[in-house]
């Protein structure tokens, strides 16, 4: 049963405490312990502009936590908490390979559902990082609000909530094509380090490469580019969330591809594992 | 009601393995060539060998870890790698291995969660396998033995029909080894269970299983009860003075066993070759039937061991 799959392997997940830990909590910490300094440093700057005359000071402002929590939104596909979300990843693809306990499990679950087991608490885990990072970034602003005597705004209306929902699934889905390439790669090599290691590799060369496409004569709207390099669909579908595109773009079909890009580079590398898997000699993890 | 919810479907099934033709191969090796092999419900099975004779690649298959290159396996009726199917074996090939962060209860909480068992009783088989004062400790430190008693409990928690233990005392001190016979007898006597087993400890064998296959190079050299295996070995040792004389009348019926004789005779003879060595003037201590040892059927399907001039001989060369 795919239900009993993916509690097996979450259940496993929460167990093991040190992936965790890397995985969900260092990247939110590092940035609330940045944000605090960062509140501290304006809290020093504030003392010495209390010294100035007033006017040459400008008003304080309140805090405006909607804006905190879209542009935390915008910022959640950020390589750094990509990297450590790929950490725990890359243990739950390659854990039944590197402890040889695919024997346990096989005999009693289909293989699909073993693969989309562990999908399904990878994508559990990932959910998890990204509203840490969100809850990092309130936690801080806040902070910030304390730490600088300054009022808290949140009037969350329902344009602000959609354009957090979109971002955040734009976010998840950009996330998830990194995932399914360590999926991918902990199939084909059977090595936790590769499935790690690959998919930022993979994301380098294409934000590299990317700025080579002008040279091609590809516009960041022509299908190669969107196709190609999942990052500038990304950055295309995020624009347009946020309203920044002409509406000449828009009739282009760029959202249309750049929709396309991110689910064939999600869908093609689960299926490749999924079909390897399915195939695979497992006597020898 | 038994606790084994599949009993009633196997008390029609007469055999819960039935492997025709079943070839595998790996590159130029052919780990399996075409074996056919019936095991009868209920009751300890043994499947002997020597290392590649197939035995392992037997197990994988049933448990869908490799698939065959030829022929056809049935598991409990139905083909080897049915999910419905798999859900009612438990396994354990090899020396098991677990994530070494979990500890003894926790391996068993993931396996019951992954199985779909929610009622497994975690505590009484850790007690069942003597794990109870391990039971919170990381598997990490665990001793090969230890690591044998929790992959045993893992197999057997789920309630399964069919059991296959690959080695299941490897590693084991003498009275884990006993425990570990008494558990498989009772689980087959008691509970119903059929389990297959492998083991390189021909004597454990012969204690704990009813029949055996012994494989060689991927075919089955010998297959039966073990009683039956062992009888054909029978012979009838004398204790008794002057051994000369004995040996004149049985000829090359008679192999000299220490301070008796063999006499490799049917057990109908035994009295008249009696009579006539006292006859004779053969003065006999004592007379009684051994069989032959597991061990022997063994060497004499898959062929002898080296002996120790051909090993020190084979050393030398190296």
């Amino acid at each position: 049963m795919l239900a009993d799959a993916i509690r097996s392997e979450s259940w496993r997940l929460l167990k093991n405490r040190t992936v965790l830990s890397w995985s969900l909590i260092f990247v939110p910490l590092v940035w609330l312990a940045v944000l605090i300094g960062g509140a501290v440093i304006d809290a020093k700057v504030d003392r010495m502009a209390d010294q100035l005359p007033p006017q040459l000071t400008s008003a304080r402002a309140a805090l405006d936590l909607d804006q905190t929590l879209l542009s935390a939104a915008g910022q959640l596909a950020n390589p750094a908490l990509l990297a450590f979300l790929l950490i725990g990843a890359a243990t739950v693809f390659s854990s039944d390979y590197r402890w040889e306990t695919w024997r346990l499990i096989t005999a009693r679950n289909s293989r699909p559902n073993l693969i989309m087991g562990k999908v399904g608490a990878v994508k559990l885990m990932t959910l998890a990082g990204l509203a840490l990072f969100l809850a990092a970034a309130l936690l801080g602003a806040a902070i910030k609000g304390v730490v600088l005597d300054r009022d808290l705004v949140f009037r969350f209306g329902g344009e602000e909530a959609l354009t957090f929902g979109l971002l955040f699934l734009l976010a998840f889905v950009r996330v998830v094509q990194f995932l399914m390439l360590s999926l991918l790669t902990a199939v084909l090599t059977r090595s936790q380090l590769a499935a790690l290691f690959v998919p930022l590799v993979v994301g380098v060369a294409q934000a590299f490469l990317v700025t080579l496409a002008p040279i091609l004569g590809w516009s960041a709207a022509d299908w190669q580019t969107l196709l190609l390099f999942p990052g500038a669909a990304y950055e295309a579908l995020k624009t347009v969330i946020l309203g920044g595109v002409p509406t000449a773009v828009l009739q282009d079909g760029v959202v249309l591809r750049a929709v396309a890009s991110l689910a064939l580079w999600s869908l093609v590398p689960f299926s490749l594992a999924l079909w390897w898997f399915s195939r695979q000699d497992l006597s020898k993890e | 009601m038994s606790a084994y919810p599949h009993q009633a479907k196997l008390e029609r099934m007469t055999a819960v393995i039935e492997t025709t033709g079943l070839t595998k191969t790996y590159g130029a090796v052919r780990a399996l060539d075409g074996l056919s092999l019936s095991i009868p419900r209920g009751g300890v099975y043994g499947v002997l060998g020597p290392n590649g004779a197939g035995k392992s690649t037997l197990f994988r298959i049933l448990l869908g870890l490799i698939r065959p290159t030829a022929g056809e396996v049935r598991v409990l009726g139905q083909h080897a790698g049915d999910p419905a199917v798999m859900r009612r074996i438990g396994s354990m090939i090899e020396t098991p291995r677990f994530p070494p962060y979990m500890t003894a209860r926790q391996v068993l909480e993931w396996l019951a969660l992954a199985h779909g068992a929610k009622d497994a009783a975690i505590d009484a088989w850790l007690d069942r396998v003597g794990l109870t004062e391990a039971a919170n400790r990381r598997v990490r430190g665990f001793s090969v033995g230890m690591l044998q008693r929790l992959g045993v409990a893992a197999a057997l928690m789920t309630k399964p029909d069919l059991v296959i233990l690959d080695e299941p005392t490897s590693g084991m001190d003498p009275p884990g080894i006993q425990e570990m016979r008494a558990l498989i007898r009772s689980l087959a006597d008691d509970d119903g269970v059929t389990i297959i087993l492998a083991s390189h400890q021909l004597l454990e064998v012969q204690r704990v299983c009813d029949r055996v296959a012994i494989f060689n190079r991927g075919t089955l050299a010998a297959e039966g009860k073990v009683s039956e295996l062992t009888a054909a070995g029978e012979r009838l040792r004398l204790s008794a003075t002057p051994l000369a004389k004995i040996m004149n009348v049985l000829g090359d019926k008679a192999t000299l066993d220490g301070d008796a004789v063999l006499a490799a005779i049917p057990r109908a003879e035994g009295p008249a070759l009696l009579r006539a060595l006292i006859e004779q003037g053969v003065d006999i201590d004592e007379a009684r039937w051994v069989g032959a040892d597991l061990e022997s059927v063994f060497m004499a399907e898959t062929g002898p061991a080296r002996t120790d001039a051909q090993v020190r001989e084979a050393l030398h060369a190296g």
